[in-house]
């Protein structure tokens, strides 16, 4: 660029060799008015425009205000000579702001240059977009952007760029970008082997995750995965390792983002976190001399001992956190000592007992003398975290030993939590008064109205203070020098509470008036108009003062202050009427207390941590303040019930129906094909609800039925299958628990790519399922891949859980389907004989323990009945089919124990009746409990149904 | 994220300022307060800076108060100073200066004042290989010299040579007998950051 801008070269030149600012400034006002004069001629060329848009910005680097150049800015933008669109471009993003109205000049530029192939184009157009995005580009850029970051055919660099592009554009305006619907596209390129990707989609999925939470949970699964490959298996390119640490930014993102979702319950991913977070802190055992390489180290434990604080503040690695903490609380090293202190107080204000910190108490309390201010102010936060009842008036009082030295930038921070922890751990009254007096007198010009306020209110609402408060009050005004705000509080507490200790020798009446009229020569009009409000309440209650007071109110008639005046003159007129009027006494009857409310001074803190961008996943405070902080953040996360929240009426409509074709009278339960009751719901629901909730939109097609309720009662087959992909299943169960191990294979010639399987369990509280380990993210061309989940049945449940199988093959793709975990395969066989079987048939009795319905069957080409069929669908269902025990050798009765691990096992009885020509089987299923009996009588019902799909 | 990399003197003039917020206030009275709070910091105290005093500064609205931190580090006769909020890692933002630092060295050979005054629009150049919007793009100082190469070589062939040619002429003057006050004698010093010096004394 210098060489072909010698111009450029001699004006920097010439600025440089200006040796005071006055010749500075009068060069460049000469070359301002020569460019505006030369852009006013116009017929400039490329190079010229080039030139004069350079010097231009020089100038505003410079720090000069410049006001040419925009439109030639533009104009360079759709040149197509690189250097001069480059300029174009640095102008734009330079000088122009978003709302600037050139941008709209350079909208179509930058769609033309997005959608060139020329990768390096691309690049300043994503540039400039993510630097001055306004909401007009937003809306027209939006799936652009999207499409250079997910098309196959982007370069890497290209869809770095077009990452960050749209993290921008959703930051500035999130209601452009469908964030949930992308989701999966998105959090599959996590797994791309470019690590330099991986950095900026995890800054884009974070942003993202932040809001839509359910919808990008599939995430989790991704970092975690990322890490132990980094971390444990340390595969990752030789390039991004930063002095031999694997790419310490991607690290810290990764752990970052686990912080914004609650603490997983999958047993697979607990144990990998756990594993990766206990390398990165045994990586920092030994530290290195290299400065860089510490660094790199420090960045990623600290982030790793905040994740783990998170996941458990109980757990072991805690405590060796806890332990590295201490020691870098005391470390030489400035940095360290900051940020050892920052996290400590994160664990302070999530950890259940503070034992821990409370031993390294003295380290932190000479940490407020450290000399670096910034570890001051850490020290500070430490200590207002670990505050707690057994240790709050030593720490309360360190801290106002230290108000009194600290630097005045900190101090207001400081008023307000000693004053919050005064309030909040105050073991006796008498405490708290005299701290926060203290307090006042200390710091009266960093003490906010709230703190003063909030004495009142206290001592107002609390009967026994009163008298004591007044005493010391009194104590404190008699100094000879006390702040305004302590002259407000005893204005108002001797005030109401003055007459308490009128009698006590030191404290009468014409004292406590001397005392507050001195100070109020030095008081702002506010605080003298709250002294004369004072004076009629002592009007009233001390009439032996009476004489001194109306002269305050008479003098003070005459004031220039308006409500002074008007406060005098009408006081003067209540305290001289006549003595019988028992005006003055109503008026001044004593303040009730005050409704309780919240502290203002939490809502004052809290509001200086109000969030904009990233969250914080702490704050600073006790562990109560963390958990009400928590539970408001949770409230507005929408839940599963909320999608299901149309289920119950769905099964009844589709009953209806069936019962008015059929004309047969069947019994409440609901039957047929929508058995499990959550079918309709999630095929039908809009499918950015659903993605909003992160829940995959189940695949559906007769196949999936099929292979579904042959599932249903043998162990082996196929689940799914496409062009591409095949799910087979093996299964085995062993009382309430189960293994099924899902046989994946890529049936095309190229790699799965970005391979992700979740479970989604309905009711978590009735089944667990979980993956053994995390699969694979990629699946080789024509090989297959399995996985093994373990499940367990507690209570009786409807909804089988679902797999959902992502991939990348070409595009991106997503398989939602249900697997044939159901309350069947949970039964064992259990033999008995005629008589047993009818005492217990008995027993159980009718309904509602009694589920029972007709249902069509399909003869076989002989013309039967299929009892073979029959045979095996029960047998299948592990229930022991009885011989002998029904005369009709047709009829099969069959009966069986269902395990489950929280509600114990529950016998199930079943008698299976079919008719040949009426084509008709009636099916009656009694348990001791009746959900299951219905559930049972379902699941046996489907597959011999002649509906089902076969 | 990020909201502002600024690269000023020893004597507070500015050689970069890139906000990736739109600051209240001018940049000029920005760098000039930073400046004044950090040139104050002896080199033992720690790399970060809270900055309540400039949150007027920075951030949109008052009451929307995100914390800033100020995270710097000095290389010779320069500051590199990135203003950040909560989500960063202070110790990775440190990191990334020495990326930057070191990426710029990779460009421009030894890279000293002069290159960041001469060559602003490359600066930015790296810089936005680095940063976008706010956050990092890249870390790798491979890739960011590639990334800066490939639009050099589009651009013209001999860039490296340009750049000696136009460092040469400008030398003379820069260096002349003439140039007197602050703003001159700083730049004479080179800052000889060659990534092996960085972890002595340097690197503080």
């Amino acid at each position: 660029m210098a060489t072909s801008m010698r111009g450029l070269t001699q004006f920097i030149a010439d600025i440089r060799g200006a040796r005071v600012r006055e010749l500075e400034e009068k060069r460049i006002n000469k070359e301002m008015a020569n460019i505006r004069k030369r852009f006013k001629d116009g017929n400039l060329d490329g190079y010229q425009k080039k030139k004069y848009v350079a010097k231009v910005i020089f100038t505003y680097i410079l720090g000069y205000k410049v006001d040419v150049g925009h439109m030639e800015a533009v104009n360079l933008i759709s040149s197509q000579k690189y250097s001069e669109k480059q300029i174009g471009y640095l102008a734009v993003t330079l000088l122009m702001h978003e709302n600037s109205d050139f941008l709209r000049l350079v909208v179509n530029s930058i769609r033309k240059d997005l959608n060139e192939n020329n990768e390096i184009y691309n690049c300043l157009a994503l540039h400039a977009i993510a630097n001055v995005g306004s909401q007009e580009m937003a809306e027209a850029l939006a799936e652009d952007v999207h499409r250079l970051l997910i098309s196959p055919t982007s370069q890497s660099f290209v869809r770095k760029k077009a990452a960050l592009t749209l993290l921008r554009l959703y930051r500035k305006y999130p209601e452009v970008i469908p964030a949930a619907e992308w989701a999966l596209r998105i959090v599959s390129i996590m797994d791309d082997m470019d690590l330099g990707v991986v950095i900026c989609v995890t800054s884009l999925v974070m942003a993202l995750a932040q809001d839509h939470l359910d919808a990008y949970a599939v995430c989790y699964q991704k970092a975690v995965d990322r890490l132990q490959r980094l971390v444990v298996e340390h595969e990752y390119s030789a390039t991004y390792a930063y002095y031999k640490v694997p790419s310490p930014w991607l690290q810290v993102k990764l752990l970052r983002l686990l912080q914004y979702y609650p603490p997983t319950e999958d047993p697979t991913l607990k144990n990998v976190l756990y594993e990766v977070l206990k390398t990165v802190m045994n990586n920092c055992a030994e530290p290195s001399r290299n400065v860089q390489h510490n660094n790199a180290q420090h960045a990623i434990l600290f982030e790793a001992i905040g994740l783990a604080i998170h996941l458990d503040t109980n757990s072991p690695l805690v405590n060796t956190a806890t332990v590295l903490l201490a020691r870098f609380i005391s470390s030489k090293e400035t940095n360290v000592r900051y940020l050892g202190l920052d996290t400590m107080a994160h664990l302070a204000a999530r950890a259940d007992h503070l034992d821990a910190i409370k031993r390294h108490q003295g380290t932190i309390i000479l940490s407020l003398r450290d000399k670096d201010i910034s570890v001051r102010r850490r020290a500070l936060d430490l200590l207002y975290s670990m505050c707690d009842v057994d240790n709050s008036e030593l720490v309360v009082g360190e801290l106002l030993r230290y108000l009194k030295v600290a630097d005045y930038g900190l101090r207001e921070e400081m008023v307000l939590k000693i004053a919050i922890l005064t309030e909040k751990y105050a073991g006796t009254y008498k405490w708290y008064v005299d701290t926060i007096l203290e307090l006042l007198s200390a710091a009266g010009d960093h003490v906010g109205d709230e703190v003063w306020y909030r004495v009142v209110q206290i001592v107002t609402n609390t009967e026994d203070l009163q008298p004591y408060a007044a005493r010391v009050v009194f104590e404190y005004l008699k100094s000879p020098s006390s702040h305004e705000s302590l002259v407000k509080v005893g204005g108002y507490i001797l005030g109401e509470y003055g007459h308490l200790i009128a009698n006590d020798p030191g404290y009468s009446p014409i004292e406590q008036f001397q005392v507050l009229h001195s100070k109020s020569q030095f008081c702002m009009a506010p605080t003298r108009s709250l002294l004369l409000s004072t004076y009629i309440k002592w009007v009233n209650v001390f009439p032996e003062i009476k004489p001194q007071l109306v002269n305050v109110f008479e003098r003070y008639r005459h004031v220039l202050d308006v409500d002074l005046q008007q406060r005098a003159c009408e006081f003067y007129a209540l305290a001289t009427r006549a003595d019988d009027d028992e005006l003055l006494q109503n008026v001044c009857e004593e303040i009730p207390p005050f409704p309780p409310r919240e502290s203002a001074l939490l809502g004052r803190l809290n509001r200086k941590h109000s969030d904009t961008e990233d969250k914080r996943t702490w704050i600073h405070g006790g562990k109560e303040a963390n958990l009400e902080r928590s539970s408001t953040l949770r409230t507005r996360k929408p839940t599963l019930g909320d999608v299901n929240g149309t289920g119950p009426s769905k099964p009844e409509i589709s009953t209806d129906i069936t019962s008015s074709l059929m004309g047969l009278d069947l019994t409440s339960s609901p039957t047929g094909n929508n058995a499990p009751g959550m079918h309709t719901d999630f095929v039908s629901a809009p499918a950015s609800l659903l993605a909003e909730k992160g829940i995959p939109r189940l695949t559906m097609n007769t196949n999936v039925d099929r292979w579904f309720n042959k599932l249903i009662y043998t162990p082996d087959g196929v689940l799914y299958e496409d062009v591409q992909i095949q799910i087979g299943i093996k299964s085995r169960y062993h009382g309430h628990i189960g293994q099924l191990a899902v046989y994946i294979g890529n049936k095309i010639s190229a790699p799965l790519t970005s391979f992700t399987a979740t479970l989604l369990v309905e009711e978590t509280d009735a089944l667990s399922a979980s993956f053994a380990k995390i699969a694979p993210s990629m699946i080789a061309p024509r090989t297959q891949t399995q996985q093994v989940i373990h499940v367990e049945c507690k209570k009786p449940f409807s909804n089988p859980p679902i797999l959902s199988v992502s991939f990348l093959a070409g595009a991106h793709q997503t398989i939602a389907i249900r697997l044939p975990i159901v309350v069947t395969k949970f039964i064992e066989q259990v033999k008995l004989g005629q008589a047993e079987f009818f005492e217990r048939w008995k027993l159980i009795g009718g309904p509602p323990r009694e589920a029972q319905s007709i249902f069509p069957i399909a003869l076989n080409e002989a013309g039967h009945v299929d009892t073979t069929k029959q045979r095996q669908v029960v047998a299948g269902s592990a229930f022991s089919v009885l011989e002998g025990v029904d005369p009709n050798p047709t009829n099969i009765v069959a009966a069986g124990i269902l395990h489950m691990s929280e509600d114990g096992k529950v016998g199930c009885l079943m008698r299976l009746e079919p008719n040949r020509e009426a084509k008709l089987c009636r099916i009656t299923v009694r348990s001791t409990s009746e959900v299951i009996a219905a559930e049972v009588q379902k699941l046996i019902q489907k597959p011999l149904s002649a509906d089902a799909p076969s | 994220m990020i909201n502002a990399v600024l690269i000023f003197n020893t004597s507070g003039v500015p050689r970069l300022t890139k906000f990736y917020t739109p600051p209240q206030q001018s940049a000029q009275t920005l760098v000039q307060k930073i400046f004044s709070l950090i040139s104050t910091r002896q080199a033992s105290l720690c790399n970060f800076l809270d900055a309540p005093e400039l949150e007027s500064f920075l951030n949109q609205s008052s009451d929307d108060g995100e914390k800033l931190r100020v995270v710097y580090r000095n290389y010779a006769t320069l500051y590199f100073v990135f203003v950040v909020d909560s989500a960063e890692s202070e110790l990775g933002i440190l990191d990334l200066i020495q990326v930057l630092v070191e990426s710029l060295d990779r460009a421009f050979e030894n890279v000293c004042e002069l290159d960041l005054v001469f060559h602003f629009d490359e600066v930015h150049h790296i810089l936005s290989e680095i940063i976008q919007g706010g956050l990092v793009l890249e870390t790798n100082v491979e890739e960011i010299d590639n990334a800066g190469e490939c639009s050099e070589s589009s651009r013209f062939a001999d860039a490296a040579k340009a750049r000696k040619d136009s460092y040469a002429s400008s030398n003379p003057l820069s260096l002349g007998a003439g140039v007197v006050g602050s703003r001159g004698t700083s730049i004479q010093t080179p800052l000889g950051w060659l990534t092996g010096k960085l972890t002595g004394v340097g690197a503080r």
